[in-house]
């Protein structure tokens, strides 16, 4: 027996509707616009938003890729992509610049995004304020008022107990100067990669039903005071075990037999890319160390 | 050949989107139009009739501003169910060609802007024009443009200054889609600013 699926799962109208709201966060960039929300045949708690959102954007001619906090291969990534192209039949990658759509959770790829691709971001907590206040009608009301003190003092409070703005992942930012966005658990690292993108950012909320947008050349602002500024996880001196890389995020590693710490990429594809690349001679990467 | 309800307007979809994100981008919508006119011939140039297919259905309330108005609206009403309505409470107003100065003006004005909490249930308005270009007529700045960019509307609607006036307080606003006779497609999100420029 074989079972008929819709082209992309989703019945039309289901597009359609995301389709509508997505127009919308694009023209008003940072805000959560609410959708109505469809069951998806992947475990719940884990985002489905961006799944939806490619769903209503993928097409025969697109080219995916799929990245679970930096790796390819991880279940999650595998079982989106199965979806996807059991649903389409398109053509799926591994390497940044070939995608046309890349679906991620928590990372942005270290390969710079081009115009014409879209970034998909999973999102599970969409709402930035949600921290400090837990009434979803008071946090509309604080972003229609643009009262972002809150935020603020979360911050302030933070600097107070740690010395340093130590939010880890998901630290807010400030978008078109009017809106306070969560830019999903993405490290602080790649909270610069969002500022005046050259491809087009959506972040989609399955749960809570939102999708917000960062079109293309659009000012982020991470939040920050003037005498404590906003800084990325520190990387300095180090460099990946693997392929040498520096200047990229990368995952403290613990060596079973020595006991020694080493550093590798945590975007894997990349890794893997520049390993390829460096055995083919090509030598485009002069920083080895 | 048939329009595909499926592949050709997420094509289309695709594009509007692009030109949306990019404002001053002009994507074409030709291949869709010419199949939705095969089709439906008394709908002519056919690519507003793209978007609305596209973006139209039992949840939408639309207006239609044109000679043709009843025509128009009951075959929308058809090919959607989506359901027609007065310009304050549409999602959707089309502007046709033969829309009337006066009714355009008044569309502009009473067009929902949204409100400070949903600036989203703002309308889109889908102008109908002779054509758009990339020629050095409007500077446009804002969100998705890399530093500027220039575009041409020739249409007999003056509708800079009102859309300057109906948008002056971000978030709240209208966002617009101008379609030409070639199915170009023209987004102007409500984040865009317009210069411009001044003769001689
Ligand atoms: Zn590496």
């Amino acid at each position: 027996m074989r079972i008929e699926y819709n082209f992309a799962f989703f019945d039309e109208g289901s597009k359609r509707e995301i389709r509508r709201a997505t127009l919308k966060a694009v023209a008003i960039p940072g805000y959560q616009v609410p959708f109505a929300s469809r069951e998806m045949p992947i475990a719940r708690g884990w985002g489905t938003g961006g799944l939806q959102l490619t769903l209503s954007l993928v097409g025969k001619k697109d080219i995916l890729k799929v990245i679970d906090q930096g790796s390819d291969e991880s279940v999650n990534a595998v079982n989106i992509k199965k979806l996807i192209t059991k649903t389409t039949g398109i053509k799926v990658t591994d390497e940044a610049s070939e995608a046309t759509i890349i679906q991620s959770r928590h990372r942005i790829p270290e390969i710079p995004l081009q115009s014409g691709q879209i970034l998909v971001l999973q999102v599970p907590l969409p709402e930035p304020l949600r921290y400090y206040e837990p009434s979803e009608l008071e946090t509309k009301k604080l972003h229609a008022e643009q009262e972002y003190s809150g935020a603020w003092l979360m911050l302030f409070e933070q600097i107070m107990n740690y010395g340093t703005m130590s939010t880890g992942a998901d630290h807010p930012a400030m978008v078109h100067d009017r809106y306070v966005m969560a830019p999903s658990p993405i490290p602080r690292f790649d909270n610069p990669k969002l500022n005046h993108s050259k491809a087009l950012i959506l972040l989609g909320a399955g749960r809570e039903k939102k999708v917000y947008a960062v079109p293309p050349y659009t000012r982020v602002e991470s939040l920050a005071f003037e005498d404590f500024s906003f800084e990325v996880e520190s990387f300095k001196n180090k460099y990946c075990g693997i392929c040498g890389a520096k200047g990229v995020f990368l995952d403290e590693m613990l060596d079973d037999l020595t006991g020694e710490t080493f550093y590798q990429c945590n975007d894997t594809s990349y890794c893997l890319q520049r390993l390829n690349q460096e055995s083919a001679g090509r030598g485009i990467y002069n920083d080895r160390v | 050949m048939k329009l595909d309800l499926v592949h050709d307007l997420q094509e289309a979809y695709r594009k509007t989107l692009d030109s949306m994100s990019r404002p001053g981008l002009i994507s074409n919508i030709q291949d869709q139009a010419s199949k939705v006119a095969l089709e439906i011939s008394n709908f002519n140039p056919p690519a507003p009739l793209v978007m609305v297919l596209m973006l139209f259905d039992t949840e939408v309330k639309f207006k239609v501003c044109s000679k043709r108005e009843a025509e128009i609206a009951e075959l929308i009403n058809q090919l959607t169910y989506a359901k027609a309505t007065e310009i304050e409470n549409a999602d959707f107003i089309l502007v046709l060609n033969d829309a009337d100065p006066e009714e355009f003006e008044q569309v502009i004005n009473s067009a929902c802007p949204g409100d400070l909490h949903d600036p989203h249930k703002a309308a889109t308005i889908i102008i109908e024009a002779d054509s758009v270009s990339n020629d050095r007529d409007l500077t446009l700045i804002g969100p998705g443009i890399e530093i500027e960019s220039f575009i041409s509307v020739r249409t007999s609607h003056n509708w800079v200054d009102l859309r300057a006036d109906k948008n002056s307080e971000y978030p709240l606003g209208i966002d617009l889609i101008f379609t030409d006779r070639n199915a170009n497609i023209l987004c102007l999100p409500r984040t865009t600013q317009i210069w411009q420029e001044v003769a001689g």
